[in-house]
């Protein structure tokens, strides 16, 4: 019975098909313009949902990575090892008194938070979570991912103003100067895999990578030698996106206490964290779709041959394997924070345009001239 | 009110200034305030900003201040002994030691020589102990929180030696008029030796992690430089002095108690600045120089413990003090600087006067010299360098 | 050209400083950690630590001087003497005071008076921080035997001179009756 469960072959899901469904199961007296409505609905709540475990588990892998690495042990006393440690923390944050500064812009003070969760939300509606299931199917994928990661910024910068605090206005003001100058060598150090692969869309680039027991993957220097220069420079531009260290500056603990979060405390404050997991995690995940070879590894080609192409096994062993690989690179950015010390930000500026942006761009050139030059005379790259 | 200096500092090109003066901007006077992560305990600079560039600072101090010298004039000569302990609570056997010896030269009492030996065991394990916490919050405040975490593991055992020679861990009082209270117990001075074996190993790992990192050198390097003629002018002393290049320790141009042997038996060296990574006397000079000296402590440790003698402990002197008249300054190589006792003596049970010079006090004075001109985060920086503890400082 | 090797020596030197780093920082994170689960697993606390102190209340004979070396005068003690015997009332150190300096144990004659290994002290009235150190109040069983062993000896020995005196003084009126009946006798028989 679960052998035929497990192998029987599953849709394409998505929005679209939720809608279907409840289509077909919608009883007469509900009228025809709430089915797309509760569509959504269900699909934005799969996505609140899934973000926040990912960020409830992130919360938990910090502080044991932390504590571990400073030879202590991190949270133990919250369920065993501390596994419940983030819910006990989000109990006590949901129970804090709401308070909006005297003097504060009351407006932009509570829609920052509720801005950049929302981009957040957003940017994870293109993501496919396994080959059949995601929730937006669209071409412009990557494109779409960063310009709405990229709005996390006005989030932040209006955070940072209405606080009313000169402290968080420090914060804000370096955060955006940050995230501006690290969107170009981001996009660009993207060029690379895009190029290779031929399209924006996620589930294509990971479907270029398959077959011969992951040796397809685009880090390989056999697939572009110029994808592993790439790979660093995408990532050291995503932890200044995503404010990590060692580009911590906007949230400088030592320094401005907490930066443009200073003024939020409770639920509020909740939301960056949760942004900031989310959003490391989502852009782990976009390296593991270009560089990684996203939903492909031995475990999705045992499942395949196993149980057929599409099958729910199939789904949930690609789905796990893209989720290990995000975390991994989760875990690798949290290895950073606990090692380096922070940059300071003309430090990061100078980083970001007048070292990365070259490379950048180095990479980009180096790579379209192998494509072209190289790739139709090296056998295991054709077909 | 912050007093700026001129225009022309508050820019890194003078002449840029000219046509930036159509836009009237505003000076922002930004507290960094008694309660902040950054600042070593309860002080407060007011620092005035151009945007991230610092136009002016002011120390304000006074926040942790509790009438110690008022306090010597009040109790009794051994009864004041855990008042010192509690000015730089980071190295408190230093200012025991200092007390100590300003007391003794003024009664003109000779110390036997296990004492001593003890003394300098005590202290300079302290001054090991101090640098860690210096160099680990320095890191703290450029944002490594790991290396802090690697130096208090080091520092537990310290404190853990500490702890079985004497009862406590932070606040010692444990070097007296006199000598010291009691003896080491059986077993200490073999650990002390195992503690120095350990110490080399993770010393390389600290430097590994944390001194040769490129972005903690692009962070402390030309930061905050103090020029060698501005460290003599503010009568600075200790790493902040060497971290520019002038050669002066009080343990070896002023030496007391087993400093001179130690000296000439060539165990030790004085590390200087040298403006290896930067100009000479910037931040990572002033590092460079605890992180060394913390190594150079181990080596006159391994000398003490190579040499050391059996015999009392304790010089042989009344229940109750009585101090000669006259007057009497000691000053000792604190980790901090030259930290110094001045005490006045009628002859009776309690002092009459006893000054206390701290070096922080001292050392902070250069911040409104060399803040000016530096961005906000090297503000951090350059207070972080000067090691202040507020304890000393206010007393 | 210079610059061009300083900018690829920058790179180098980021690289190479982050990955020593993080080789250090990911073998502690291999290691077991240091720290134990407090509350329920300690450290050792060695003999010499300054804890609560704690009293050898036989031993003691409040001669003060434990009190006099406080710098803060935290210890005040109250008893009644009895000959040589103390009938104890009180025994306080204000722990709000203390500074744990050990200052009081060396002064002591009688080597009485300690520092434990105890070191938590939490309550939630602040008149308990003023903490006796007596073990039992009045005096001591044996004491006490020595204080009525001493007072029945000094009786007796008051008993004795009393006894002597009145005999001496016996002896002495007899004496004076004699000379006085001899002189009377003895005067005009001379003549």
């Amino acid at each position: 019975m679960l052998t035929s469960m497990l192998a029987a072959s599953v849709p394409q899901t998505g929005t679209n098909a939720i809608n279907d469904f409840l289509a077909g199961v919608k009883p007469d007296y509900v009228p025809g313009w709430a089915v797309p409505l509760t569509a959504i609905g269900i699909a934005v709540g799969l996505t609140v949902a899934i973000i926040s475990v990912v960020a409830m588990f992130s919360v938990w892998l910090e502080r044991k990575v932390a504590g571990h690495i400073q030879c202590r042990y991190g949270p133990m006393r919250a369920g065993w090892h501390g596994w419940l440690q983030p819910i006990a923390d989000g109990v006590k944050l949901l129970l804090k008194e709401d308070l909006v500064p005297l003097g504060a812009d009351r407006v932009l003070y509570v829609l920052a938070p509720a801005l950049v969760l929302a981009s957040v939300l957003a940017a994870m509606s293109v993501y496919p979570l396994a080959p059949g299931f995601f929730f937006a199917d669209i071409d412009l994928g990557i494109f779409f991912v960063l310009a709405m990661t990229s709005t996390t910024t006005i989030g932040v910068v209006m955070a940072g103003w209405s606080s009313n605090s000169k402290w968080s206005l420090y914060g804000a003001m370096r955060e955006a100067a940050q995230v501006v100058a690290y969107e170009i060598p981001l996009g660009i150090s993207l060029l690379v895999p895009i190029m290779v692969a031929g399209s924006f869309n996620l589930l294509e680039v990971s479907r270029a990578q398959t077959g011969f027991f992951g040796l397809n993957w685009y880090i390989w220097p056999w697939i572009n030698p110029f994808m592993l220069p790439a790979f660093v420079l995408f990532f050291i531009a995503i932890l200044a996106e995503t404010k990590r260290a060692p580009f911590d500056l906007p949230e400088a603990e030592s320094e401005l206490v907490a930066g443009f979060m200073t003024e939020y405390s409770g639920i509020r404050w909740s939301f960056f964290f949760m942004e900031e997991y989310a959003a490391m995690f989502l852009y782990s995940v976009v390296g593991a779709f270009f560089f990684f070879g996203g939903f492909e590894s031995p475990l999705t080609w045992g499942a395949a041959k196993l149980a057929g192409d599409g099958s729910v096994l199939h789904q949930v062993a690609a789905g796990t394997t893209l989720v290990v690989k995000g975390f991994a690179g989760v875990f690798l950015m949290m290895w950073l924070r606990w090692t380096l010390p922070r940059v300071r930000i003309d430090q990061v500026m100078t980083l970001g345009y007048k070292y990365l942006t070259p490379l950048a761009l180095v990479c980009v050139l180096g790579a379209g001239l192998w494509e072209v030059f190289l790739t139709p005379i090296l056998p295991w790259r054709h077909g | 009110m912050v007093e700026t200096k001129d225009a022309q500092r508050t820019t890194a090109d003078p002449g840029k200034r000219e046509f930036m003066l159509d836009v009237r901007t505003q000076d922002m006077e930004v507290n960094m305030g008694p309660q902040h992560p950054a600042t070593h305990g309860v002080m407060r600079i007011l620092v005035r900003a151009d945007g991230e560039v610092c136009t002016g600072a002011q120390p304000h101090l006074g926040y942790l201040h509790r009438c110690a010298e008022k306090i010597g004039e009040n109790v009794e000569w051994l009864q004041y002994l855990p008042y010192t302990d509690r000015y730089d609570y980071l190295a408190a056997m230093n200012n025991n030691l200092g007390y100590s010896m300003a007391v003794e030269k003024l009664m003109g009492i000779e110390i036997p020589r296990r004492a001593m030996m003890i003394r300098t065991i005590c202290a300079e394990l302290n001054r090991i102990g101090s640098h860690l916490i210096a160099f680990g919050t320095y890191g703290l405040d450029i944002g490594a929180f790991t290396p802090f975490l690697y130096m208090f593991r080091e520092r537990e055992w310290m404190m853990a030696l500490f702890e079985k020679i004497c009862g406590a861990r932070l606040t010692y009082s444990y070097i007296r008029i006199g000598g010291v209270f009691n003896d080491a117990p059986p077993g200490w001075l073999s650990e002390v030796e195992r503690f120095c074996d350990v110490f080399e190993e993770k010393w390389h790992e600290y430097v590994d992690l944390l001194m040769v990192n490129h972005i903690f050198v692009q962070r402390t390097a030309n930061i905050g430089v103090i020029p060698r003629a501005m460290a003599l002018d503010f009568g600075l002393t200790g790493p902040m002095l060497r971290g520019s290049g002038v050669d002066w320790d009080l343990r070896r141009d002023m030496p007391y108690e087993l400093y001179v042997e130690i000296w000439k038996s060539g165990c030790f060296q004085i590390p200087l600045g040298k403006g290896e990574r930067g100009t000479l006397g910037d931040c990572w000079d002033r590092s460079y120089v605890r992180v060394m000296e913390m190594m150079e402590s181990i080596q006159i440790v391994r000398w003490c413990l190579g040499s050391i003698a059996s015999g009392p402990v304790i010089a042989d002197i009344p229940k109750t003090i009585r101090v000669p008249n006259g007057e009497a300054y000691a000053g000792i190589e604190n980790p901090r600087g030259e930290l110094g006792h001045y005490v006045v003596s009628d002859g009776g049970k309690v002092a009459i006067r006893c000054r206390v010079r701290g070096p922080s006090f001292t050392n902070l004075a250069v911040l409104e010299e060399i803040l000016p001109g530096a961005l906000i985060a090297d503000t951090i920086a350059i207070i972080g360098s000067t090691d202040i503890v507020v304890g000393e400082t206010d007393r | 050209m210079k610059a061009t090797a300083k900018y690829f020596r920058n790179c180098i030197d980021a690289l190479k400083t982050t990955l020593v780093g993080m080789r250090i920082t990911g073998k502690y994170l291999l290691q077991k950690p240091i720290t134990v689960q407090y509350p329920d697993e300690r450290l050792p606390i060695p003999n010499r630590y300054r804890g609560i102190h704690y009293l050898e209340q036989e031993k003691c004979i409040e001669c003060l001087a434990c009190a006099r070396a406080c710098p803060i005068d935290c210890i005040e003690m109250d008893a009644v003497r009895h000959g040589k015997e103390l009938e104890w009332i009180s025994f306080t150190l204000d722990y709000q005071k203390c500074m744990f300096c050990e200052l009081c144990v060396y002064p002591c004659p009688k080597d009485c008076i300690h520092m434990g290994t105890e070191f938590a002290f939490v309550s939630y009235d602040r008149s308990e921080f003023v903490h006796d150190l007596l073990s039992y109040r009045g005096m001591a069983r044996d004491a006490k035997v020595r204080m009525l062993e001493a007072e029945e000896k000094k009786k007796a020995k008051e008993e004795a001179k009393k006894a002597k005196e009145a005999a001496k003084a016996a002896q002495l009126a007899e004496q004076e009756g004699k000379a006085a009946a001899g002189g009377a006798q003895g005067g005009p028989g001379q003549g």
